[in-house]
């Protein structure tokens, strides 16, 4: 009986011990893509010229640590999906590409920010198909937490 | 926070005063009543040496049989595991599953079938276990540090399917097995037969198994904020399909037994078809909500082959065993080509692949073990060998790993010392030798690379020849005690794993989950040390269990979300690369059954697991798949009714607390209430007794979100209500 006490008491031991925690604070919230501000470009439906440079436009921002960005133009001549936005653009009828134009790229933030106004130059090709595409905007935060937007753009 | 903290300090309390209350329990005197089972013959042989194994084994063991796996049946082996505390698994469809232990899964957990350990491809969460539930006689499930058994891989503990107990002298019968199930009108039969005259003996099974797309209780699905409608509940394109053939055969004698074996699982079964690729196409919904049956893409092609030979003979004091087997696991992963990265928009026509092979595994296992067993007095020793080498080859126009050949050999010695009846002492150490060849792989297409303003079209390297060689020396000691009622038992063990080639050399894209994920070639073996205990309380009337284990990892393989993107062959999207982390977890499952009557009890299953990352980048998160705390609350009646054998009805609700301990990318899931109904008999018949179970899963239907699923992510309520009926048909012929 004594050995079993003993044992018993290694048991309560062992898991007192493993009840002790310094938990700390950990970041569970999901970094914010902000299309909504006047001057943010490109937003659902927004259409974009062949042979010309935009500029991209959107603020970002986090509760602890904004991340990096990319951003990614594609072809949706086959009417995919990844659109995160509630309302739908019209669009052309669907198509074989010959040269869509293809553009990915991504962004590095500055360190230590919570909220950042990205901007980027891109060029479209003039000789790219015109139609509907894809524009994504892919935003993490330095723990890993990522959001995405979709939208649908169409290059004239 | 406060909250979770307030949740944490309560499940602490509620595992001490289960700890202060065994030990009040455990000063009565013990009587000396067993509790009795009624079961086959056969089976009761099992229970027996099942009640023996845990007594003298000082890791916890769990053994169910067949007919735990009749009454609880799920769409597969694991998922008729689950009733068990700690063992949880990460479900793929209604078809597929693997098994998750006290939250470890993966390459962390092995499986062991016929002696030979299961080599598919463990490291895929979308991989399912390729084994056929109803050629499963006993399961015995180890929740801990395996190694100094298995070798590399069994870090957090081993499903070891036993072989089936060999046919009665001069007999010949079989037996036929017929299940439906209602939530994805699946079919599934069985029949087995077999045979054995003095010595010798075969036994052989062909199942069948075809089932549709499975329903879920919501009309909506998002996948990655986009919503998807789903037609009359069903989940589109999860259908499937699966043949088996085994075949065992031998000679049995007094001094010598071998015996061979056979076994090919073949499924086929498709993905969710808006949750697959890297850009789920707008899925053709008129195309695909034509059938429900029919497999479409995206969809996955299984083969797993698997031969082998077991030979025991006694010679004076010892007993000899070896064992040589081979396996092969292809698979093959169907989609339309979607171009990423800089791949050509447009398929090429001159490509090795054809256009809609994803992806392509080719594994091919040799393995060869002996192990000698023997009494030295009051100790029996176990020494023993093995050597694997397996060689993979990979297919398909996408890439995530590359081919390798890897060799592995271990010696062990194993020894437990009866000191008396009551304690046994248990000690093995082991030691390791692991090699991987991983070879080079270049893009077919080129992408553009800038360098000093220039800009160039180059093949980019997806992996390098790389060869790694890992050695461990693992060892583990334990002790058990069991005066009378109760028995008691401590473990403390080491354990090892050889990273893998997706750990050390993937570079590519997982086109379930919308991420890019990297190697790291620099990786340690990963080590784990785990304290396990053990107490159990049986007597006539009532029954308890608690298994608490405490686990640390000082460089546990994770695979961590970076804050970057991939550009190139990741077509922008995140990139998740392995690192190594130290690990501390700890947790303990809970099983009690009190008898009202002789026919009526009540059981509660409950586990707990914490875990927590204590370096590295996710300092302070937890570990991806960790199961929530869970109880499960069971009524069992089991009346005597004269024209039926062991009749019984038992209810079960399973309540699941929420999971707020995540890590990225996972979500926090909300807790859920899910009850089960279940009830047969067996049918007096002549010799045979016919025996027929029905069970009613999700009984209210209930939309809840599983946090360990595969389609957690894409929040994915698990499936909805299912009646499942199974039959099982034995029958003889007297000679």
């Amino acid at each position: 009986m004594k050995n079993l006490k003993f044992l018993l008491g290694i048991f309560a031991l062992a898991f007192i011990s493993s009840c002790s925690s310094d938990n700390a604070e950990i970041d569970t919230e999901y970094p914010v893509i902000d299309i909504s501000v006047t001057d943010a470009f490109p937003i659902q439906c927004s259409t974009i010229e062949r042979g010309k440079t935009f500029t991209f436009k959107a603020t970002f921002n986090d509760n602890v640590e904004l991340g990096s960005y990319s951003l990614d133009i594609h072809h949706n001549f086959d009417h995919h999906t990844h659109s995160t936005e509630v309302t739908t653009c019209e669009m052309e009828a669907v198509k074989t590409p010959v040269k869509p134009m293809l553009f990915i790229s991504n962004y590095t933030i500055p360190n230590g920010v919570k909220s950042y106004e990205a901007t980027a130059q891109i060029t479209i090709p003039a000789d790219v198909d015109p139609g509907d595409y894809h524009f994504m905007i892919r935003l993490t935060d330095k723990e890993g937490w990522q959001t995405l937007k979709g939208l649908s753009i169409k290059i004239l | 926070m406060k909250n979770a903290l307030s949740i944490y300090w309560k499940y602490c309390f509620l595992l001490i005063s289960l700890l202060v209350a065994t030990e009040a329990v455990s000063q009565n005197k013990p009587s000396d009543k067993k509790p009795e089972i009624k079961e086959l013959d056969e089976v009761l042989i099992n229970g027996n040496s099942a009640e023996k194994r845990k007594k003298e084994a000082s890791l916890n063991v769990e053994t169910v049989n067949s007919s735990f796996i009749q009454r609880n049946l799920g769409g597969s082996l694991m998922q008729s595991l689950q009733k068990l505390p700690g063992v949880k698994t990460i479900s793929i469809g209604s078809g597929g599953s693997k098994p998750l232990i006290r939250g470890l899964s993966f390459n962390q957990v092995i499986v062991v079938e016929n002696g030979l350990k299961h080599e598919g491809q463990q490291w895929g969460a979308d991989h399912g276990l390729e084994i056929d539930q109803y050629a499963v006689n006993r399961v015995e499930i180890i929740k801990g540090p395996s190694s100094f058994i298995y070798g590399s891989d069994a870090v957090g503990g081993a499903v070891n399917i036993k072989p089936l107990p060999l046919p009665t002298r001069n007999s010949f019968g079989g037996s036929v097995d017929l299940t439906g199930k209602s939530n994805n009108a699946q079919f599934g039969s069985s029949i087995n037969l077999f045979g054995r005259n003095e010595n010798w003996f075969f036994d052989s099974r062909v199942t069948t198994m075809d089932y549709g797309d499975y329903r879920v209780p919501t009309d909506v699905v998002h996948v990655y904020s986009y919503a998807v409608p789903l037609y009359k509940n069903h989940l589109r394109n999860t259908a499937g399909r699966e043949l088996d053939f085994h075949l065992s055969s031998g000679y049995s004698g007094e001094h010598f037994k071998s015996v061979f074996y056979f076994s090919n699982v073949h499924t086929k079964s498709g993905f969710f078809a808006n949750a697959h690729g890297l850009e789920p196409r707008n899925v053709d919904l008129e195309l695909h909500d034509k059938s429900s049956r029919d497999i479409l893409m995206p969809y996955q092609q299984v083969n797993h082959l698997k031969v082998g030979n077991t030979t025991s003979f006694q010679l004076g004091n010892h007993a000899f065993e070896t064992q040589i087997g081979f396996q092969n696991n292809f698979r093959r992963e169907y989609s339309h080509y979607v171009n990423h990265g800089y791949m050509p928009p447009i398929y090429p026509k001159d490509m090795y692949a054809p256009q809609d092979l994803e992806r392509q595994y080719d594994k091919d296992v040799w393995s060869f073990s002996a192990k000698d067993e023997f009494r030295i007095q009051n100790h029996q020793i176990t020494v023993g060998s093995n050597v694997v080498f397996q060689q993979n080859e990979i297919g398909g126009w996408s890439f995530l790993i590359p081919s390798f050949t890897q060799f592995n050999a271990g010696l062990f010695a194993y020894d437990k010392i009866e000191l008396n009846e009551k304690w046994f002492l248990n000690g093995a150490v082991r030691y390791d030798y692991g090699k991987i060849k991983m070879k080079s792989y270049y893009d077919w297409f080129q992408s553009p690379v800038s360098e000093n303003n220039q800009t160039e079209l180059e093949y980019l390297q997806r992996s390098q020849d790389l060869t790694k060689t890992f050695d461990s020396f693992t060892w583990s000691i334990g002790a058990n005690y069991n005066p009378g009622k109760l028995s008691l038992k401590a473990n403390l063990g080491s354990s090892f794993r050889m990273p893998i080639a997706k750990e050390l050399a993937s570079n590519g894209v997982n086109y379930h989950y919308f991420r890019f994920e990297k190697g790291n070639p620099n990786l340690d073996a990963e080590r784990s040390y785990q304290l396990d205990l053990g107490m159990e309380w049986n007597q006539q009337n009532w029954s308890f269990q608690l298994t608490p284990f405490v686990n640390y990892f000082p460089n546990f393989i994770y695979l961590n979300p970076t804050s970057a993107h991939d550009i190139y062959y990741g077509a922008g999207n995140q990139v998740f690369e392995y690192e190594q982390s130290k690990v501390f977890r700890y947790g303990a499952e809970l099983q009690t059954r009190y008898y009202f009557l002789k026919s009526l009890s009540a059981e509660i299953a409950a586990e707990y697991l914490y875990s927590e990352q204590k370096s590295g980048s996710k300092k302070g998160y937890t570990l991806p798949f960790s199961p929530p705390p869970s109880v499960l609350l069971g009524l069992n009646y089991e009346p005597q009714i004269s024209f039926l054998k062991e009749p019984y009805f038992s209810v079960d609700y399973r309540f699941t607390a929420e999971q707020n301990n995540i890590v990225p990318p996972e979500k926090k899931t909300a807790e859920s209430h899910v009850f089960n109904v279940a009830f047969g008999s067996k049918v007096k018949t002549g010799k045979q007794d016919i025996s027929i179970n029905i069970q009613i899963q999700n009984l209210f239907n209930t939309k809840y979100l599983n946090h360990t699923s595969f389609y957690r992510l894409i929040e994915l309520p698990e499936a909805g209500r299912n009646i499942i009926v199974s039959m099982k048909i034995p029958f003889s012929v007297s000679r």
